[in-house]
């Protein structure tokens, strides 16, 4: 009886066995999966007949999982974001890329151009997202108009990644994200106005939707999101610029499908794929050629020219690799608690 | 001959989960034990920095604020479960009765976030609550419900009456009738059977309920998460702040070993405080 259930054992944790016809994408669930698979994915499986399969989860329970199957991976290319790749990268999860087998990648912002190893695939920014009808007596041009009196007890920023608030207070302080500890007093001189810190998009929008937190630090897709939902909010880019984020594609070193992944990642920077990612997400094309609606292009947070992308708070994402852990535990114990 | 043929066979899969367990238990103690290195998947050498980190004042707030949490919300839902169950076992319409367990059940079959979710609707500034309360002329402003221990604690009320009732309902049920209509045969009114026959009798159901309870919620996370908005805050929204969303993963298994040592500290005493009611014999 016992070797019958060793026999169950072995087979329940074999059967997840990949399907050898098809190319594995990892990306996040929800809305991102979609994205990539009405757009990337739907062009890649017409020119070539290879169907794509998608492994979903969140950002760390992806890079878990890639680094306990390193060396045999369970998808092909990973999507992830442009701090969380040099994890990956340093971790050697991550295929050394070769450029010249992406063409269209030659056409990619210097800022997308991430590392050797994982690339810019579409770019958004955090900067400050309000309800003007809640908030009337604030102006909003500077980032330092959040630490205005009037928003004591308003303002809300993500619980997971305080880089952004961080770099910020750095900037405010004559400094820069390298030499952050500049800014510490001025961030805490921010803390009366913080009223919650959200978890999640759906968090933030719930947050902003129901009025809780009239002001945030918002992720630029997600506040257009709520906006074509008809929640009133209005998103600025401060006159120094907003917090550049970058979402990243790689090839997962051990693919077996390596070719594939290159043509992928190829189909990933077409320029009309890249216009119809950022009319979808109402984010930046990574790639400067993309053909991008006006409508879209003259959003706050899309970026369509090099000097757009260069008038942002860019983060360098392997200075924010090695910092997060630092930032998010002085974070916690100096700002949230 | 062998009295229980079938006793190997079903404790195998058992101990495939507690090797599992165990060898879990086991990595995330070797992890609470090395350094993070920035930048890094892969912890560096073994060191105790990250316990002695822990004795940092806000840590030490985090810890005892989960056991005021947990011991408000074990209180609460006692007070909330208890009339609950009594009506449950008590009630003689069989239709009343399954109306009553499906409203006390139901919770469980909803997803904590899902229920948390319902309670932000409810707590928020203009939710529900301070809906009612600006309609009825009591407020002028909103009550603050949300990022509060408060709003915390009503929340997980909810998220643990089911467990609370089951086991109360359980105890409750075990108590022999014959008890009260002794007690009513000899001149107590309802008030006072209830009081010296059937709350003493209940006690070893009150104290499964309420370890029950402190224990489920000493591990919750979506609701402090929610409805703390990073205001209050519980161990495992410490593990997560400080452990998955910043990779320093030795960190954030060194506060699931110390958190691990307060619950079973915790739950020690509350056994120690409640072997006086151990011996009641409830028929």
């Amino acid at each position: 009886m016992v070797r019958f259930w060793l026999a169950l054992f072995a087979l329940l944790i074999s059967a997840p066995v990949q399907a050898q016809d098809k190319l594995v994408v990892s990306i996040w669930g929800g809305s991102w999966r979609d994205l990539v698979a009405e757009t990337v994915a739907k062009k890649f499986t017409a020119e070539t007949g290879v169907p794509v399969d998608f492994i979903t989860g969140g950002t760390i329970d992806r890079l878990n999982k890639e680094k306990l199957a390193k060396g045999s991976p369970e998808s092909d290319i990973t999507f992830t974001t442009s701090h969380v790749g040099w994890l990956y990268a340093n971790d050697g999860l991550f295929e050394t890329l070769d450029t010249s087998k992406i063409p269209n990648a030659a056409n990619l912002s210097e800022e997308a151009r991430i590392s050797p190893y994982h690339l810019g695939a579409w770019a958004y920014v955090y900067t400050i997202g309000y309800r003007a009808d809640l908030v009337k007596d604030v102006k909003f041009e500077s980032w330092s108009d959040l630490w205005s009196p009037e928003l004591k007890g308003k303002l809300a920023a993500p619980d997971f990644d305080p880089s952004h608030i961080i770099a910020v207070s750095a900037m405010l302080s004559d400094a820069d994200a390298a030499h952050w500890e500049k800014g510490e007093d001025k961030l805490k001189a921010l803390k009366p106005n913080f009223k919650a810190f959200y978890t999640n998009d759906a968090n933030s929008q719930q947050l902003l939707a129901s009025g809780e937190t009239p002001v945030q630090i918002v992720l630029s897709m997600n506040a257009y999101y709520m906006i074509g939902q008809g929640v009133p909010i209005t998103l600025v880019i401060p006159k120094e610029g907003a917090v550049l984020g970058i979402d990243t594609v790689a090839i997962m070193k051990g693919s077996k499908k390596a070719e594939l992944a290159y043509k992928f990642i190829n189909t990933l920077y077409d320029p009309e794929i890249q216009a119809e990612i950022a009319k979808l997400k109402k984010g930046s094309p990574a790639v400067l050629n993309a053909k991008v609606d006006p409508e879209i292009a003259k959003l706050p947070g899309v970026f369509t020219t090099a000097a757009q992308w260069k008038q942002q708070i860019n983060i360098d994402a392997k200075l924010r690799a090695e910092k997060t852990a630092e930032w998010r535990k002085w974070f916690a114990e100096n700002i949230m608690n | 001959m062998n009295q229980q043929p079938f006793l190997r066979a079903f404790t195998t899969p058992a101990a495939f989960c507690a090797l599992g367990f165990v060898a879990a238990m086991i990595a995330v103690l070797q992890y609470s034990l090395r350094a993070y290195v920035p930048g890094s998947l892969d912890p560096g050498g073994f060191t105790l920095a990250n316990f002695s980190d822990l004795l940092k004042p806000l840590y030490a707030q985090v810890f005892l604020n989960t056991v005021w949490i947990c011991a408000l919300t074990a209180v609460a839902t006692l007070f909330v479960g208890y009339p609950l169950a009594y009506a449950l076992v008590h009630i003689a319409n069989p239709l009343a009765k399954s109306a009553l367990l499906v409203i006390v059940v139901t919770p469980l079959f909803l997803g904590e976030v899902v229920r948390t979710y319902s309670w932000i609707i409810v707590l928020g500034n203009n939710g529900f609550i301070n809906s009612v309360l600006r309609g009825l002329g009591l407020i002028e402003q909103p009550v603050q419900f949300m990022f509060t221990t408060f709003g915390v604690v009503v929340a997980l009320v909810h998220v643990t009456l089911p467990v609370m009732v089951i086991m109360l309902a359980a105890g409750l049920s075990h108590i022999d009738r014959d008890y009260l209509r002794a007690a009513e045969s000899l001149g107590a009114g309802p008030i006072r059977v209830f009081l010296t026959v059937t709350l003493p009798l209940s006690m070893p159901g009150v104290i499964a309920g309420v370890t029950t309870a402190f224990a489920w919620t000493f591990s919750a996370f979506a609701t402090p998460q929610l409805i703390g908005g990073g205001r209050v805050n519980m161990i495992s929204n410490l593990v997560y702040q400080l452990g998955f969303a910043s990779f320093n993963f030795p960190f954030a298994a060194t506060l699931c070993v110390a958190g691990l040592a307060l619950t079973i500290a915790v739950l020690a005493m509350l056994r120690l405080a409640a072997r006086p009611f151990e011996n009641i014999e409830a028929h």
